[in-house]
């Protein structure tokens, strides 16, 4: 494999630095169902090449994308604007798609643990929108009190953060099973720190948006109507990750 | 549609309830142990008497804090969500103590923890809420990670997981060798731990518990009851596990004793009335993992069901103790004062050798007769001895209390103390037994366990007379301060003053945690500027 399809697949599939060229294309598209295209199709791309081009995973490189997801997680501490909060998370969390690549894990299960990967990412990303919409800005710890400002916005952002970090039963969880019980020990100890990191950021991230005292403003929340469609998709999503990810292990 | 989810929230509780009652009589009864699942691989639960014991306790428990919540919620903001939230969470409890495999027990374990956070943080204008809810959640987390990394060592052995299957193939097979030919028992055994410590807040990992009082009253009754305790319960889920291990169980005693200790002398030293509580669970839990590292597994399910009891009413009552305190503060009176104004006796001393002599014989003596009376091996074990230990230390601690009472018949205080101690300690002891038969009734596993808490025996006898050596001048210690400050006041030394600030302060481990979380986010941010936030 030359060295330049391994910059390709480093592009797609996070190998910093080359994935930074995501979270800067991420940053320059405003458009939140490009966003959303662009979420969805990024590691899919990177799969693709990476079947393409490198049938087997050298070991080198699971330092290397343990080393990349680590660094975005922690760089996901300290992240206040949403948006670039959904890029370091996405980069985070497709990097870890090299374990069970090196594992031998078929290309069929890698795309729906890459869908599980993006899908809620693309909730966070239309309900980022409706935060610019309003406030200007979706930016955390800036204005804080939407539990009590918008309630039903604030339960779906609650779950579609949770979906985003891993918790039972999102396919995000299943996904994480999996990586880990591929992986060799020192591995899997990472993705455990990994893991912790994106919980202790998602605390972080809910906290500035959420806690805080303010008035109930109705005609800012989410419309009832919207509410349940965001509900279907977090539902469907669960249904889906149990089906194609939490009944093969 | 508040008013409904409470009712829904109860009816549902009461119906759990009833069926875990059901459950229990049945196991009672002889019944075989029931299984139940909905996946092939996972999703599938036991009802064996681990399982339908604590089932029992956290349905009694939840319900109870359903009824208690119904009316001391009902000002509060989002009584519909905080009933969803506690069903959700009681769902998650009993899932977790009836999981038959792996996955389904580390899906409940994680859920518990993220339930718990949005519990604690009920109040959502409250920053501070939230922020002790966070040390919660996180310290959870970090406690969650062994459990998953224990999990995928098991799968990735025996190739299941469910649990009786790998417990069978494990006591097929105990010296089972995994990653770098380490036998699979004690690297579960040391990663289950982990998670335990992390759940029932084990000294290091104990800083969230006594900080986490800005949620309901309700959560707090919950929390104190039933979600600490998990900790005992898991060891004893991995009790097969444990049974195979040399030295697990050793360090498991030893962060049990310092967590027990640490948490006594917290609670002791803590102006702040809820601060003093939440260290008091924490000695308690140290207690509890304690009697798992002595192998004393049963008796662990025993106390932290009491526990559980006893310190969820101690919170559900706490608003009928501050109002009666606007009515008597509770601050114990001089003696002069009682003595002449109250004309209440004054303390009657007796001569100190007999006293000693009573304080250290009687309850050495009530301990073994009660002990002997349910298990005649006894001395063969020395998880039991350590128990029989303690025992005695708190029944001499008793006594020795009993010579500062004031009393016109001094005799008939402690005659009655002491039978009172004999009922206590029969009672106890017959329970623990009962327990002991109900959830581990092969004699042999039993053993088995004790054996795997064991020490070489000379170092036992060391160990427990140096501990009676330090509690003994710890007595005289304490009885000799009494008698001088009576005589002439004495200003505390410099060195003991230094040593009460350092407890007052919690031995800084929360300054430490503060500072490490914010240098971690300092740097974090130092490397996104560094990487220009791309």
């Amino acid at each position: 494999m030359t060295a330049l399809g391994l910059v390709l697949i480093g592009v797609f599939l996070p190998l910093f630095p080359f994935s930074m060229v995501f979270n800067a294309v991420l940053e320059r598209v405003t458009q939140p169902m490009l966003r959303s295209v662009l979420l969805l199709a990024w590691p899919q791309v990177g799969l693709w090449a990476l079947s393409t081009q490198m049938p087997e995973v050298p070991a080198w490189l699971l330092v290397w994308a343990l080393a990349t997801s680590l660094l975005y997680a922690f760089r996901l501490l300290a992240m206040r604007e949403i948006g670039r909060w959904i890029g370091f998370l996405a980069t985070s969390a497709w990097a870890l798609l090299w374990l069970p690549s090196y594992a031998g894990v078929p290309p069929s299960q890698l795309w729906a643990f890459a869908a599980g990967f993006s899908l809620p990412l693309v909730f966070l990303t239309l309900l980022a929108q409706v935060l610019e919409h309003h406030f200007g800005a979706a930016y955390t710890g800036l204005y804080g009190g939407l539990a009590r400002r918008m309630p039903r916005f604030a339960g779906v952002l609650v779950i579609s953060v949770l979906a985003a970090t891993a918790t039972p039963i999102f396919p995000t969880f299943f996904a994480m099973l999996h990586a880990l019980i591929v992986s060799q020990p020192v591995p899997a100890v990472a993705l455990t720190g990994i893991w912790l990191i994106w919980s202790w950021a998602a605390a972080r991230l809910l906290q500035g948006l959420i806690v805080g005292p303010a008035e109930p403003s109705p005609e800012l929340d989410l419309p009832i109507a919207a509410t349940w469609g965001y509900a279907a998709g977090l539902a469907g999503l669960v249904v889906a990750g149990l089906i194609l990810i939490g009944s093969r292990l | 549609m508040g008013r409904k989810v409470a009712r829904i929230s109860i009816a549902s509780s009461t119906a759990s309830f009833l069926v875990a009652a059901i459950l229990l009589s049945l196991v009672l009864s002889g019944q075989e142990v029931a299984s139940a699942a909905i996946g092939d691989s996972w999703g599938s639960l036991i009802f064996d008497p681990l399982s339908v014991l604590m089932g029992l306790l956290i349905a009694g428990i939840s319900l109870l804090v359903r009824i208690y919540s119904v009316r001391y919620m009902a000002e509060e903001e989002g009584y519909g969500r905080f009933f969803m939230l506690l069903d959700l969470m009681t769902a998650a409890l009993l899932i977790m103590v009836a999981a038959a495999d792996l996955i389904t027990l580390m899906v409940s374990w994680h859920l518990i923890g993220v339930l718990l956070y949005f519990l604690l943080g009920q109040d959502t204008r409250s920053k501070s809420a939230y922020r002790y809810g966070f040390w919660t959640f996180i310290t959870y987390r970090f406690g969650d990670l062994p459990l998953v990394l224990a999990a995928a060592v098991l799968f990735h052995t025996f190739h299941t997981w469910s649990l009786p299957e790998i417990f069978t193939a494990l006591a097929a097979n105990p010296d089972t060798t995994t990653f770098f030919d380490l036998p699979v028992s004690e690297v579960v055994g040391a990663l289950i731990a982990m998670s335990a410590f992390a759940r029932s807040a084990q000294f290091l990992l104990h800083t969230w518990l006594p900080y986490t009082m800005d949620g309901p009253t309700p959560v707090s009754a919950l929390m104190h009851a039933g979600i600490v305790n998990a900790g005992g319960f898991l060891i004893n889920r991995f009790a097969p596990v444990f049974a195979y291990t040399d030295n697990v169980l050793h360090w498991v005693f030893i962060v049990g004793v310092f967590t027990a200790v640490i948490g006594s002398v917290l609670m002791l030293s803590q102006h702040d009335i809820k601060k003093s509580l939440g260290y008091s669970t924490m000695g308690q839990m140290g207690f509890m993992i304690m009697e798992c590292g002595v192998g004393a597994f049963s008796l662990a399910i025993f106390h932290l069901i009491a526990h559980g009891l006893f310190k969820g009413t101690l919170f559900l009552s706490a608003g009928g103790i501050i109002g009666q305190a606007r009515y008597d503060d509770g601050v114990p009176k001089d003696d002069l004062y009682t003595f002449i104004v109250e004309r209440r006796p004054a303390r009657n001393r007796q001569p100190w050798l007999l006293m000693a002599a009573i304080t250290l014989a009687i309850p050495v003596a009530v301990l073994l007769f009660s002990h002997l009376l349910v298990a005649p091996n006894l001395f063969q074990k020395q998880g039991a001895i350590i128990l029989l230990f303690f025992g005695w230390v708190t029944g001499a601690q008793l006594l020795f209390a009993t010579y500062n009472m004031r009393s016109e018949n001094p005799w008939r205080l402690v005659t009655l103390i002491v039978f009172s101690f004999t009922v206590v300690v029969i009672g106890y002891t017959l329970i623990s037994h009962a327990f002991d038969v109900f959830l581990y009734p092969d004699p042999e596993f039993s053993t088995k366990l004790y054996r795997a808490a064991g020490i070489d025996f000379s170092w036992f006898v060391i160990l427990v007379v140096f501990a009676s050596a330090v509690i003994v001048l710890g007595w005289l210690r304490a009885y000799y301060t009494e008698r001088s400050q009576q005589e002439k006041w004495h200003s505390p030394s410099h060195w003991w003053r230094n040593f009460y600030a350092l407890v007052w302060r919690e031995f800084h481990i929360l300054d430490i945690y503060t500072g490490l979380t914010r240098g971690l986010l300092a740097a974090s941010a130092r490397v996104n500027v560094w990487l220009r936030w791309g």
